[in-house]
């Protein structure tokens, strides 16, 4: 005799075993919960690595409050070591010998770098991060930090070291992160004296942890305790932790407005289709229950076995979502790893926990209820329960359909929805929400490439003649003629269309406190194509633009007249006439060398600016300039390419994220056509038998869905559209910026109605596999389905 | 051994196998049959003995397993699905036991859907449907819904439907199986009047009454097998 726990569980095994018979439906749930699961789990990481990820690595990665450079032939060990006793002092690292070299690679300038000497990659202060390769162990060997590719080195490139004797190479073993930028690379211990350049003193950084380092008041203060401590003039030099966190958030924080929303997109629509999906397995699952109700189940017995047929596929999904979410996680957080620079990032364990548990949450919530109310129900009323919709809904519909001038199919398909209302609601809010994720991604995408290509310049300015040629070595700079050489090789060499000297130094403006960047242009620079916020590009002596943070720190506006101090002698008035996009903490002042001559000077100039004329070859253009200028010439020509890391992260994200809300809204919609096939699968039997074609049942089953997806895309659209100009405005805002009007006006109507099309693709991508399935039944066998 | 098609036949079966489960019984088996243009054919039988199979093979809501099913000239066994539908469309109507409108319809509707989706046009089949309602007397009834209908009501208007492209041949399927004896012997009545008008009727049916009085000729199917065939007295 069994037990009553085996019987029970018996009966509901025997209850719930139906669900093997609806493969399709188990697959969906399983799918729409892989899906919806691994966009959770995605989403919860994201959100975790874009919350404070530089002091969870700060933390991980005992960084650096203060990195201290020092002279070394005036501070020795002993005295450095003696820094570590200091009252402050909660931990140090170093001495590590440091010699900041010039470097090519690939035959090209790749800038100043600047290399410590260490042993390992460990230690009590500054535990660098090793992303590739191995710690260098031998001579000619170096780590970078950063990632191999983008253009950049790789493992095992060769990078040249010039202005030292003998220009020694050095080969790529490895790459790290330093979570503080201690430096731009490392090499063993030995190899710094044979970086160092003649008549450079030698250097050397110390790295401390202090008890209070919370602000620069409390680090200036410690600082000076170091300062204090060695023998004067020791000192050269000093970086704060500080300094690294705000370019840490100027990355990171900005990423977090579109994550947030398409994390709230994703979960939204993963709480309708679960929804969806479960109430309509458990109502697909009526009669089977009515009828075993008739036989002696127990209300419990239902109640359990109706969870028991959306749980366990609902569980699978859950499983697998979260190692998906966990395998995209890997590539998108070192991708964000990378431009937070913070060293790695994992998907932490509680997101892994908590995005499959509150998915079968959601499950369950979604279940209960119809397996609740099915409980109650009487066996006959449960079997009555499963059949077609109420009677009565829809009719108007199909009314209005049949005096429609279209073909017969397309009128049935398109009444079709009104039958089940709810269910036709949930399924345009899926379709919505993937559309609205779909149209958000291309405009996000839009707007970040305006924002890159504004904030780069890298389509109106491929080239740049930059100081960092041989001749630049530490305590060298270009001579009257070497400066002289870069308009003249500018006007010779063919292809030039504009080019423009930019002068820069730090300058006052009362009521800033502290510097304002201010860069002079020595001609015209309108064709630099600055993102105007507000205002226009200045035209006239006497005339500037600023960027946000000037307005911002100064209390100024567009109009207003200021006070420049360009030098101790030199005080001039300006009129800002425009707020330019240029994305950064400091304020930042441009007009031109007759506005601010006090710039004008040769140690103030830092670059020129040159676009090309059509159909001229930016490599070609480069060599021939550098080769004009010579090989000696610390001024080189560089083109510049691409729109900088973080736009290329985001763009990649955006598009990941996306692509699963449409996902999800597909198998939603799939899900949904296929219980509306189940219900009218009597009805399409009849339609066959009265004629209809299968490329006719096809037609109609599509047009179930084309009613909800044409409103949905009539909704899609303007969210999408208000979503992206509100993401894109509080992206700015993490970023201490305003954006030009142009940055969120990447909607014109015709792109608009193209991407609102999207709710159309996913509508009919999720129907038309069912309703393949629909049109291959055979007509006999639907008949006698019911 | 194959035989000669003979002119006038509408119906035409040889070797007629079907097998729904390779390891059960045929449902039918080996089974020939004609059946002559502007002729009624009762098919009766025991449940379970190939009736509806033998109906859905006619109406190409089937293929069969083995052998030939031609109907109106027409070879079935190896049309694909979308010839089947254009023929079901435009040379068969069907009249089921429980009717199978569409409830969400009109009765105006669902019977100018056969020709809709056959692609006649709309004015022609609107005045063939109003001609037809008219013929089976519910034209008052055409702007009703089938649930507001009672079940005499219901046929005729599947009756309407079966017609409303013309076709060759009528199937019907239990037709007066859910009327109630009056309302049965009124459709009875309907499909002898279609029948005088010449045409071609195949009458699944267990009502022997209704087979000795409307069909010309009855045949028995015992376990997918004819086991005899007669003309009733």
């Amino acid at each position: 005799m069994s037990s009553p726990v085996s019987s029970w569980l018996g009966a509901v095994r025997t209850a719930s075993g139906g669900m093997l018979r609806h493969k399709v439906q188990v697959v969906a749930i399983g799918l729409v919960l892989l899906v919806s699961t691994a966009s959770a789990t995605l989403g919860l990481a994201l959100l975790a690595a874009s919350n404070t990820p530089f002091a969870h690595a700060f933390g991980a990665q005992n960084g650096s409050d203060v990195t201290v450079t020092v002279n070394s032939a005036r501070a020795g060990p002993v005295a450095l070591a003696a820094t570590r006793g200091l009252g402050g002092v909660t931990a140090a690292s170093g001495p590590f010998a440091e010699s900041t070299v010039q470097t090519q690679f690939g035959g090209q300038p790749f800038g100043q770098l600047t290399l410590a000497g260490r042993a390992s990659p460990g230690g009590p202060v500054d535990d660098v991060v090793l992303n590739a390769g191995h710690w260098p162990d031998g001579p000619g060997q170096v780590a970078l930090d950063g990632s191999p590719g983008g253009g950049g080195p790789v493992l095992g490139s060769r990078l040249a070291v010039t202005g030292v004797p003998g220009a020694p190479a050095l080969v790529v073993v490895g790459f790290g992160n330093s979570v503080t930028n201690t430096a731009d690379g490392w090499v063993t211990p030995g190899e710094i004296s044979r970086l160092q350049a003649p008549g450079v003193p030698p250097s050397a950084q110390m790295l401390y942890r202090f008890t209070h380092a919370a602000s620069y008041a409390e680090v200036r203060a410690d600082v000076a305790e170091v300062t204090g401590a060695l023998p004067p003039h020791a000192v050269t030099g000093a970086a704060s932790w500080l300094a690294a966190e705000n370019q840490a958030a100027g990355n990171g924080a900005i990423m977090e407005p579109f994550v947030v929303a398409f994390a709230l997109i994703g979960l939204a629509m993963a709480v309708l289709i679960v929804g969806n999906v479960v109430s309509g397995a458990v109502v697909a699952g009526y009669q089977r229950i009515g009828v075993l109700k008739s036989v002696g189940l127990t209300p419990a017995q239902v109640v359990l076995a109706y969870l028991s047929r959306v749980g366990w596929p609902a569980l699978a999904g859950c499983l697998i979502g979260v190692v998906a979410g966990n395998v995209l996680a890997i590539p998108v957080l070192q991708n964000s790893a990378g431009a937070y620079g913070v060293g790695s990032q994992q998907v932490p364990l509680w997101a892994s926990v908590a995005a499959p548990l509150g998915m079968l949450v959601l499950v369950g919530l979604a279940g209960f209820g119809p397996a609740l109310r099915a409980g109650r129900l009487s066996a006959a009323e449960a079997i009555a329960a499963g059949r077609a919709p109420r009677a009565g809904h829809g009719y108007a519909a199909h009314r209005l359909a049949a005096r429609l001038r279209l073909p017969r199919p397309v009128g049935l398909g398109l009444a079709a929805p009104f039958a089940r209302p709810a269910r036709t609601a949930v399924t345009l809010a899926a379709i919505a929400f993937g559309a609205t994720a779909v149209i958000f991604a291309f405009g996000l995408n839009s707007s970040l490439s305006r924002a890159a290509a504004s904030q780069t310049h890298s389509a109106t300015v491929p080239v740049r003649v930059l100081q960092f040629g041989p001749g630049n070595g530490p305590g060298q700079t270009p001579g009257a003629a070497q400066d002289a050489a870069v308009p003249a090789a500018l006007r010779d060499v063919p292809g030039t269309l504009h080019s423009v000297a930019l002068y820069g130094n730090q300058v006052k403006v009362p009521g800033i406190a502290g510097n304002v960047d201010a860069q002079a242009f020595g001609g015209d620079a309108a064709w630099i194509g600055y993102g105007i916020i507000a205002g226009r590009w200045y035209d006239a002596p006497g005339e500037v633009d600023v960027n946000t943070a000037f307005l911002t720190q100064s209390g100024l506006a567009v109009g207003d007249t200021v006070t420049v101090d360009t030098s101790p002698l030199t005080q001039v008035t300006v009129r800002i006439v425009g707020e330019v996009f240029h994305p950064h903490n400091q304020p930042v002042l441009f007009g031109s060398t007759q506005t601010l001559p006090g710039l004008a000077a040769a140690a103030n100039l830092q670059e020129y600016d040159v676009s090309l004329r059509p159909g001229v070859s930016t490599a070609g253009y480069v060599q021939a300039v550098n080769g004009a200028l010579g090989q000696q010439n610390p001024w080189q020509a560089t083109s510049q390419n691409g729109g900088g890391q973080f736009y290329s992260i985001a763009s990649d994200l955006v598009g990941l994220l996306a692509l699963m809300v449409a996902v999800a809204a597909g198998l939603g919609v799939l899900n949904t056509v296929l219980m509306t096939t189940r219900d009218k699968v009597h009805d399409l039997g009849v339609f066959k038998s009265l004629g209809m074609r299968p490329g006719q049942v096809l037609t109609m089953v599509v047009a179930w869905v084309a009613g909800p997806a044409v409103v949905a895309a009539a909704i899609a659209a303007p969210a999408a559209v208000a979503l992206n100009t509100a993401t894109v405005r509080a992206m700015a805002g993490t970023a201490h910026t305003g954006i030009p009007a142009a940055f969120t006006q990447v909607f014109p109507p015709s792109r608009l109605a193209v991407l609102s099309l999207a709710a159309v693709a996913i509508a009919v991508a999720g129907a038309l596999l069912p309703a393949t399935w629909a049109a291959r039944s055979r007509p006999a066998v639907a008949l006698h389905a019911e | 051994m194959q035989r000669q098609s003979v002119p006038g036949d509408v119906i035409r079966l040889d070797g007629v196998t079907k097998t729904y489960q390779a390891d059960a019984p045929p449902a039918l088996a080996d089974l020939s049959l004609d059946v002559a243009a502007g002729e009624v054919v009762a098919v009766m039988g025991p449940s379970g003995s190939g009736k509806s199979t033998l109906l859905n093979l006619i109406a190409g809501l089937d293929r069969p397993t083995a052998g030939t099913v031609t109907v109106a000239g027409r070879r079935l066994d190896n049309l694909g699905e979308s010839g089947l539908a254009r023929f079901r469309a435009r040379h068969v109507g069907i009249i089921f036991q429980f009717f199978n409108l569409l409830d969400d319809l009109t009765v105006a509707d669902n019977v100018l859907l056969p020709a809709q989706l056959a692609g006649a046009s709309r004015r022609t089949a609107r005045a063939r449907a109003a001609e037809l309602l008219a013929r089976m007397g519910i034209e008052r009834n055409a702007d009703d819904y089938p649930a507001r209908l009672s079940g005499g009501q219901r046929q005729r208007v599947a009756i309407a439907r079966a017609l409303v492209n013309s076709p060759e041949l009528l199937l019907a399927d239990e037709p007066t199986g859910a009327l109630d004896t009056a309302t049965g012997q009124e459709i009875g009545r309907l499909l002898q009047q279609l029948n005088e008008a010449g045409q071609t009727m195949v009458l699944v049916t267990h009502d022997p009454a209704l087979a000795e009085r409307y069909a010309a000729r009855t045949i028995r199917i015992v376990d997918g097998q004819l086991a005899g065939a007669g003309v009733p007295a």
